[in-house]
């Protein structure tokens, strides 16, 4: 159950030849598990994530060392389009769903692995399961959803896709605290029902933490941190640095602050 | 401002020697020995290459308002050929019908030009790239057909014959004295170009190309700046045509097809984008290929049989060398040039940007 | 002076012409942004493929022009593959006047292998180009009458396609998102190949129904380069603006060069577009460009 599915190992990603995003981050993704990616704005969470799902030359980006490796193949600098068809799928941030499209039209157009018709619209049906509310909003222009129903357009898209591992990038972000514990408990529901492995990419080390297995705290395109999540919820400094909590009340000294600054630079 | 990459050791001290654009001893020697082959070549050489040089002389004025244009300012423009009929009519219909001579015709070319300018400038204030070439594409076919009208209803049906310009009754006939007139010409255009692009103007543009909207919000009047690049442009595009009149002595609308629009494209294209020596290295390029053509037609045996159609084999393999640079060189020949010129200079190094342009 | 329903049918006439040009434009813009100006000498090169199967399959008109057909969709999908597909990562207008460069080199080539004599295919093909009487006295040749019945199939066609088909939904997806669309499966190629093989087949459509009903030669490809306004008129993007541009256009077109002056034949569809540009910058049916983050 546990053999690594995803494994990237020292990358480095490149923008337009200047600006190294990501420098030197490994991580180890095993079957079955949701993995947590934590950090701040900034610093390499999703470029992470579309270095793993294919670059497609924007902003002429691209690993220029280390490696990415799925189900033991290389799948660094790879296409797009391919290594969803591979098992990988993402749900960006950003421009997520196909806003002049229908929901209907947006579960049509993913391409997952050779299915007939029956067997396509049987996974679809299963995947809005998941979803119920999709269901009733068939017909509804995607641009036009609100954020908690996006997002949930979003995620059942990309399953639709019949992805091994699934890649969410800020699954919180924008919504209400309400819709984020909902679509925490459907995600959890299909990574046990759909044996899905997760990659959980979330500012919010609070919502993240609730539900991830093991984690990685990037800044600055490095790793500083990871653990499993029992251990990162009580360590000092991501209880001080993400969650806003200090121990006693009182400020840390000057000193406590450079030992944080030391394990960064230990792990980095 | 200079981009050129020099040997070490050599320092601008102050701003005034910074501005100057002829700067080392060697730049120097350079220049005199292109001027002194240039002032010779009219001397030394027969009648069809005067043809030739007078040709590129004025294909490069006309490249250069292009490049100011479209490579500095970033205004796409199709209409290029419809300016320069403009110009050309305006010296054709003034000499006919009220007999003006040349110091009334051309300052008369150029106003129509500004004019014109200002008309084919105002779509860009709301269209944005492909429609905007295509807006100026609509307006080149407008004045194609009043230039056709106007030979149509006056009978000029193969075309309006110009008398060559005089001054104090010597005329201007002789190709030899074509060569220096537009060989002036264009050096004065080019030296307006390079000081255009060193000012504030040419800031502006480099802003507007790069992205509008920052721009405006840094405070660069667009519009106004859009305006000027389209009026700049078409004036002496507008001249060229007129010049080009008053060369060949004739003016008929069949000569500024839109092929000629795009051999202007063209010619800023395979000269190298954003770059003033692109625009003459391309109009080099373009003016000499279908002589260059031929003679291969010439020299290839069994090439004979398509003499017959030498325009058409003139647009296949124009085409053809267009895609070539378009897919292989997208920086074009001043892209080639500068890959040597930075080859010599700085060997035995082989210094690789680490921030290059985008690709 | 024609008689107003002779009109009628010349209007309808001409916008079967310039929308089945028009929707090959606007096929390959939605599709991957880039602008064919080659259309037009891809049309013609359709037509010329006509003499070519003509001449192969004898009298059999049905064989010669499906094979005809077949090869230029064929022509269309080589040319994204083995030029366009080249030119995904520069800039649009590079990719623009790639398509003016082909255009260009066609225009050459076809007087190269064909001559620049004008040609007649119906002729080849045994067909007879009669008139057909309509109520009223109007008078329409039987290829200007498959013009019409051509571009209703094909509009129809397109519209199921577009809407319900599978691909056709995904042509759409990939034409607002194509990075999403990768991301969900997608092969990009495959999109772009079938666009400019479906633009260049309808344009072959037409310009052989066009070479059946005037002749062929060269100057055909100066229709592909009028109906490039009905296209921009209508909104690069939108199929159903390409349909009504096209009607504008060639109302126009019709009554000036009928009531004002014939030669104004090449200028009227350009002045439509500056007109219609002038209040609706993208066209009437066209989507605003998003801005992008600056």
């Amino acid at each position: 159950m546990s053999e690594a599915l995803l494994k990237v190992e020292k990358l480095e990603v490149v923008y337009r030849r200047a600006i190294t995003a990501v420098q030197g981050v490994s991580l180890v993704v095993p079957q079955g598990q949701i993995i947590g990616v934590l950090g701040t704005n900034g610093a390499g969470k999703t470029t992470l994530l579309r270095a793993i799902s294919g670059f497609h030359g924007i902003d002429d980006a691209r690993v220029s060392d280390g490696s990415i490796s799925f189900k033991g193949m290389r799948i660094d600098n790879g296409e797009p389009h391919r290594i969803a068809r591979a098992g990988i799928a993402l749900v960006p941030e950003r421009e997520k769903v196909f806003p002049n499209l229908t929901v209907a039209e947006n579960l049509m157009v993913p391409a997952g692995p050779r299915a007939n018709a029956a067997e396509r619209r049987r996974w679809e049906a299963k995947v809005v399961e998941f979803f119920p509310k999709l269901g009733e909003l068939r017909l509804r222009l995607a641009g036009l959803l609100s954020g908690g129903e996006r997002q949930m357009l979003a995620i059942a898209s990309a399953l639709v896709c019949r992805p091994v591992l699934l890649l969410i990038d800020e699954l919180s972000l924008g919504l209400s605290p309400v819709a984020v514990d909902d679509l925490m408990g459907r995600l959890i529901e299909i990574k046990r029902e759909l044996g899905i492995t997760v990659v959980l990419v979330e500012q919010s080390a609070a919502v993240a933490l609730e539900i991830v297995d093991y984690a990685y705290v990037l800044e600055n395109g490095r790793t500083v941190l990871d653990g499993d999540a029992a251990r990162l919820k009580s360590h000092a400094d991501i209880q001080e640095f993400y969650l806003g909590r200090t121990s006693g009340g009182t400020r840390r000294s000057y000193r406590e602050v450079k030992q944080y600054r030391r394990s960064r630079r230990w792990y980095g | 401002m200079s981009r050129q990459p020099r040997a070490s050791g050599h320092f601008r001290t102050g701003y005034a020697q910074d501005l100057k654009l002829v700067q080392t001893p060697r730049e120097r020697w350079a220049l005199v020995a292109l001027l002194a082959v240039l002032a010779a070549l009219p001397f030394l050489a027969s009648a069809f290459l005067i043809d030739l040089a007078n040709q590129v002389f004025l294909a490069s004025i006309g490249a250069l308002a292009l490049m100011l244009l479209t490579g500095f300012a970033g205004q796409v423009s199709l209409g290029h050929a419809g300016l320069m009929a403009a110009g050309a009519f305006t010296v054709g219909i003034l000499a006919k019908e009220i007999g003006a001579p040349f110091w009334i015709t051309l300052p008369a070319a150029a106003l129509v030009g500004s004019l014109l300018g200002l008309l084919f400038g105002l779509p860009s204030l709301r269209l944005r790239g492909l429609y905007l070439a295509v807006s100026t594409l609509a307006l080149h076919f407008l004045v194609i057909y009043c230039g056709g009208e106007y030979e149509a209803r006056r009978g000029y049906s193969t075309g309006i014959v110009i008398d060559p310009p005089s001054i104090g009754g010597h005329a201007l006939t002789s190709g030899r004295a074509w060569y220096f007139v537009l060989g002036l010409a264009a050096t004065g255009t080019l030296l307006l170009c390079v000081n255009l692009l060193r000012s504030g103007t040419g800031r502006a543009w480099a802003a507007i190309r790069a992205n509008e909207t920052v721009a405006e919000a840094l405070g660069i009047e667009v519009a106004a700046h859009k305006l000027l690049a389209f009026v700049l442009s078409s004036l002496i595009t507008a001249v060229t045509g007129a010049l080009f009149a008053y060369y060949r002595g004739f003016v008929s609308v069949e000569a500024f097809s839109l092929f000629l629009s795009i051999q202007y494209v063209a010619m800023i294209i395979i000269g190298g984008m954003s770059s003033l020596l692109g625009a003459l290295l391309g109009a080099l390029f373009v003016t000499l290929f279908p002589y260059g053509i031929e003679a291969l037609l010439g020299a290839l045996p069994g090439a004979q049989r398509y003499a017959g159609l030498l325009f058409a084999v003139n647009y296949t393999a124009f085409g053809l060398v267009m895609i070539l640079f378009l897919v292989l060189e997208p920086l074009g020949l001043v892209g080639i040039w500068r890959r040597i010129e930075t080859y010599f200079v700085l060997w035995p190094f082989k210094y690789r940007p680490l921030a290059g342009r985008p690709r | 002076m024609e008689r107003p329903l002779q009109l009628a049918v010349n209007i309808a006439v001409l916008t079967a012409i310039y929308a089945l040009i028009a929707c090959g434009y606007v096929l390959i813009y939605r599709v991957s942004r880039v602008l064919n100006l080659a259309h037009g000498e891809l049309m013609m090169l359709g037509a010329y493929l006509l003499l070519v199967t003509a001449s192969q399959f004898g009298g059999h008109w049905a064989a010669a022009i499906a094979a005809a057909l077949g090869l230029s969709g064929f022509v269309g999908v080589m040319v994204y593959l083995f030029l366009m597909r080249k030119m995904t990562g520069e800039m649009v207008l590079a990719a623009v006047l790639t398509t003016v460069a082909l255009g260009i080199l066609l225009r050459g080539a076809t007087v190269l292998i064909w001559s620049a004599q004008q040609h007649y295919p119906a002729q080849r093909l045994n067909i007879t180009n009669s008139a057909i009487a309509l109520p009223g006295g109007a008078r329409m040749s039987l290829c200007a009458a498959l013009l019409v019945a051509t571009m209703i199939f094909v509009y129809g066609s397109l519209f199921i396609f577009l809407r319900f088909g599978r691909w056709g939904v995904r042509m759409r997806a990939a034409g607002q998102k194509p990075l999403l669309a990768a991301q969900r499966g997608i092969n990009l190629h495959i999109i772009y190949a079938m666009a400019w093989g479906l633009s260049t087949l309808i344009g072959a459509m037409a310009g052989m129904l066009i070479a059946m009903d005037q002749g062929l030669d060269q100057t055909m490809a100066t229709i592909g380069l009028k109906a490039f306004p009905a296209a921009l008129v209508g909104g690069l993007d939108s199929l159903l603006g390409a349909l009504v541009g096209a009607l504008i256009v060639a109302a126009a077109e019709v009554l000036l060069i009928h009531y004002v002056d014939p030669l104004l034949s090449e200028v009227v569809p350009f002045a439509v577009l500056i007109a219609v540009l002038v209040v609706w910058p993208w066209g009437l049916f066209g989507t605003r460009e998003e801005l992008d983050r600056v």
